[in-house]
This record gives structure tokens, sequence and C-alpha cells, in this order.
């Protein structure tokens, strides 16, 4: 598309006086205009597709709104007090923070690892990062029914578990207490390649120099790794854990496609599963609006804290 | 010592790839095999799957593929095109109240569809594009526009002001300078928009099976989705068509491999 347009940016000429007007204060008109032709648009549907609906989830938060149950009755922040004392939604709430621990943490780390060990050049080194890759381009729907045949109870795991001798092997995903384990490791599966990238991004940016002068004054690899290495992959660190930390909190796919919810009563429900569940299957948009509120609250003041405190790592290092 | 770090790499590599293993071998399987012996190479292979799906009476994978490829190219077109110029104007805009705009749409990288999508069906049920595609790519810009403006605006900065001055004292207009001038050098920005934008909206699971609703069409991904339903005897086409869904956005990956692996990075190494 850009190939079409004219590559050569035209010359500065030097020969014209300047306007009189300097660059920091351009008339009003312009800017106006400026705003309009070219803010306005993106602005616009950003507002009438994101803000306005996120306001009018607000407002739906606050009545007891049901499509099939008029009329509309104001109830204040009762959806918001129900909330908390909810067994449903608190089980949701803590299956969330189970399922965003997990994947904050574990492709982090055994990104960094997979990073360390593919940190080399040569064929062999590029075709297994794309292994790594691969998964972060699947849909999330493919990567779900192949796992969920892969661990299926009959499925090749537990086969080759009973060929092994394990007599009754673990219903990965019909074991209510294993089930959210086994749909975060699902997600992790996915998110490593991701991390293994950043990572190995991170790594060349490392002066190898550095390395050397450590090694020069004698430091085993794990001390170079602890004093050189790691401090320079800050950025990478604070750029995986955000994007983990935004993608696993609204975890939705996974647990429709895997277990709907179950094993049992929510034994996989996330909070992004629940609130589509009870806005849309049983209708109780208002009190799923107060759920979906409540999780955007979570989500921006956990990402804030979580950001400034790895910002100022980064800094500090 | 030498020897270890390949032999790790490549056994870590083979468990990690199992799964991936799993979908080649059974799409080249007979269905009937699948079931009995899932981790079996696909000897003989066939195709009869690929077939099967291919000649569905339904059209069920060319209808989901059309549906799929419209909405992913209408709307990182449109995104591209919006989310380049509005990120022109908060890279070349010094005023305070551009500061708080930008502080609103990087908040947009953050939100979780849930808190849009059961409003965003009454929006579109007054613009009258409930249920359509017109319907799906309208919240894809809205939703990915924070995105787009985020790549575009920090890349604008450093284009230097000087060069659109130049241009505008030559009697171009405005928008002639951005098109002709600023638009082909941010050229990585929008390789970096154009490939994670068309990744995450030809993967998007949750937004088409909200918006198109259950009976409206499908994408690529709901029409995987709906056919685990219809057959479950049959694994066989389940396999063939996640191969297939997956080959367009996979050919895309291979051939822009370079720049996707930049545009992941850029972030990161950038600090």
């Amino acid at each position: 598309m850009a190939a079409d347009i004219a590559d050569a940016p035209a010359p500065p000429r030097t020969g014209r006086p300047r306007p009189a007007h300097g660059r920091n204060r351009k008339p009003i008109l312009p800017r106006v205009w400026h705003f309009a032709s070219f803010g306005a648009p993106g602005v616009l549907i950003y507002l009438c597709f994101v803000m306005a609906p996120i306001l009018i989830s607000f407002w739906y938060s606050l009545t007891n709104y049901n499509p099939f149950n008029p009329p509309i009755k104001f109830v204040g922040f009762e959806n918001y007090v129900l909330l908390f004392s909810d067994e449903q939604f608190l089980t949701a709430l803590k299956i969330t923070t189970i399922l965003t621990l997990i994947v904050v943490i574990v492709p982090n780390l055994l990104g960094l690892g997979v990073a360390l060990l593919l940190d080399r050049k040569g064929w062999l080194y590029n075709a297994l990062r794309s292994v790594f890759f691969t998964p972060v381009i699947l849909s999330s729907v493919v990567v779900s029914i192949v796992w969920s045949r892969l661990l299926d109870d009959q499925g090749p795991l537990n086969e080759l578990l009973r060929a092994l001798g394990v007599a009754s092997p673990p219903g990965w995903l019909s074991d209510p207490d294993l089930a959210i384990y086994s749909v975060a490791s699902i997600v992790c599966w996915q998110q490593l390649g991701f991390c293994v990238v950043v990572y190995l991004a991170g790594l060349q940016g490392v002066p190898t120099e550095l390395l050397e002068a450590a090694e020069i004054d004698g430091a085993g690899p794990w001390r170079r790794f602890r004093a050189v290495t790691w401090p320079l992959l800050a950025p990478s660190l604070t750029i995986n854990t955000v994007v983990l930390l935004i993608s696993a909190f609204k975890t939705y796919d996974y647990v429709k496609v895997i277990t709907n919810g179950g094993p049992g009563s929510g034994a996989t429900a996330t909070i992004a599963f629940d609130v589509l569940q009870t806005g849309f299957d049983s209708n109780h948009v208002g009190y799923a609006s107060a759920m979906a509120v409540l999780m955007l609250v979570i989500v921006a003041v956990v990402t804030t804290i979580v950001l400034n405190f790895l910002r100022r790592r980064e800094v500090d290092l | 010592m030498s020897r270890v770090r390949p032999v790790a790499a490549l056994v870590v590599s083979a468990l990690f790839f199992v799964p991936l293993y799993l979908v080649l071998a059974n799409v080249f399987k007979q269905g009937d095999l699948i079931a009995k012996s899932p981790a079996s190479l696909p000897m003989p292979p066939t195709i009869s799957n690929i077939h099967a799906v291919l000649t569905r009476p339904d059209g069920l994978f060319w209808v989901s593929l059309t549906n799929s490829m419209v909405v992913t190219l209408l709307s990182i077109l449109v995104l591209t095109v919006l989310s380049a110029m509005l990120g022109h104007y908060l890279a070349r805009s010094s005023k305070r109240w551009t500061k708080v705009l930008t502080l609103i749409l990087l908040a947009g990288l953050m939100i979780p569809p849930q808190v849009i999508l059961i409003p965003i069906t009454d929006v579109l049920r007054i613009t009258h594009t409930m249920a359509t595609l017109q319907g799906l790519i309208l919240f894809n810009v809205g939703y990915y526009v924070p995105f787009g403006v985020f790549v575009f605006t920090g890349f604008i900065r450093s284009v230097p002001v000087e060069l659109e001055e130049a241009a505008l004292l030559d009697g171009a207009s405005r928008m002639q300078v951005f098109w002709r001038v600023v638009f082909p050098l941010l050229r990585p920005a929008t390789a970096s928009v154009l490939i994670f934008l068309g990744v995450w909206i030809w993967n998007d699971f949750i937004d088409p099976l909200i918006i198109l609703g259950p009976s409206q069409g499908t994408t690529i991904t709901t029409g995987i989705y709906r056919s685990i339903g219809q057959y479950q005897a049959d694994l066989g086409s389940v396999f063939a068509l996640m191969f297939l869904a997956t080959l367009p956005v996979l050919i895309f990956y291979l051939a822009l491999q370079k720049q996707f692996v930049k545009g992941l990075t850029g972030g990161a190494t950038k600090g």
C-alpha cells in the first residue's frame, strides 16, 4: 500500500522565509481543522464503540435490567453489594486469580529458560524458535480443541500413562480440582512463544563485552546471569508481565471451548466467562454489568500498580 | 558441554511440538483411526478429510473463510488509515487536552471486551448493524484503534516536523503532506499494525460469537467452534477444518516472519 505512494520526501528548502508565527503558536483555525480531519474519525468511532458502551455498562450495573423482565428499576449499588456475598462470583474471582498468577509466572520463567537455551546463531536455533512461536499465531479455539483431545480421559496422554503402568491416570479436564490447572497449562503453552521471542530480543541487547569483562573478573555463569544479563532484561520482563496479565485476566475462549465452565458447577468459570453467561444466557444484564465493571476496575488497578512497580525497577537497576 | 545445548534444545522443542504434531498427523489420517490411535503417523496418508471439508454441502468452510477475509481485511485497512491519522494529530499537537485524549485512548489497551459486549449489542441495534459483518468491523475498529494509535504516535514523533513544514511551504495541503511525505516513512509501524491486528482479528473468537450471533453466519473461529458440536463422530473433519483455517495466517506469518518478530520486540529493546 505504502509502496504506491511517492517515496521521495520533498527536500527542505531554505531560501524561503518562515511564516510569521512560530511553530508553537499556530493560528486556531488550522488546529481545529487538523483535529477535525485527522483526529476526529478515530476518536469518534472509539467513543461510540468503546467509551459509550462502558458508560452504558456502568448505568446498567446500577439497575435490575433484564430484557425479558421489564420495567427497569434503579437499584443503586445493590448489585455490587450482592456480588461480594455471591459464592459463584467469589469462586470465579478465585479461579481468575489462580489462572492469572499461573499464566503470568510460568511462561515468563519457562520463556526465559527457553530463550537462554536458544540464544545461539544457526539454522537449528532459528527453526526451533519458529516452533515455539507458532502457537502464538494460532487461534485459541484451535489450541483449545487440540488440547482437549490430548488431555481427554481416553486421550493420547492417558493412554501413554496407562501403557507406562499408571492404573487410573488423572482426569485432566474432568476432575473439578484439576481442570483449572489443565486450562492454565494450555494457556501457558500458547503464550510461551511470545515470552521467548521478547526475551531473545532482550538478550540481543546484552553487550558481549560486559559478559566477557565479568568472566575475566572471575564471575561464573550464574553470577554473570544474575549481575549482567538479568538486570538488562528488565524491559523484556515488564512487557511480558503486563501483556500476560491483561490477557490472562480476561480468559474466556479456552474456558468456553474446553470445559464450558465445568466440570461440575463452575470449576473453571472465570469472571470473563461468568459475565457473558449471566448477561446473555440468564439475561441478568444489570448484574452481569456490575461484574464487568468490577472486572475493568480490577484490571485497571492491578495493571497500573504492576506497571509502575516494574518501571521503577527498570530505573533502579 | 557443546553437545548439551543442541540436544537439550531439541528435546524441549520436541515436547513442545507434540500438540502441533497431533494436528498435522490427524489431518491426513482416516477418520476411524483418529479415535483409535491419535498419536500414530498417518499411514497411509489420505486427503479425504480435507476433501470432505472443502465440499461440505452447507459450504461452512467457504462461507467462514469469506467472512473472516472480509472482516479482517476491511478492519485492518480502516484501522491503519484512522489510527495513522489520529496518531499524527496526537504526535503533532502539544495541547494539554491531547495528552488527556492520549491517556483515554491508551486506557483502551487494557479494557476487557466483556465490559463492552453487553451494551454493544444495543448500540449496534440502534445503528442497525447488529448481526452483520459491518457491525463486527465497526466494533473491531473501535476496539483496536488504541493499539494502532499506540504504535503510530510513537513512530510519528521520530519523524522530523521540518520535513512536513517544508512540504507545507511548497504548497502541499496537510492531507497531501501526510499521505505523500509522512506515511511512506511509517512503513515499519504500518507493518506492525497490519500484522498484529490481522492475526488478532483473524483469530478473534468472542466478538464474532456475540456480535454475529448464533444464526447469522460464522467466521473461521466460530465456524470451528460450531463444528465440534456437529461433527462429534467425524474428528477427521474437525482437524482438517482447523488446519485449513490456520493455513492463511500461517502463510501470512511465514511470509512476514522478520517483520513479525521486529514488531513484537520493537518495544522490548527500546525499553
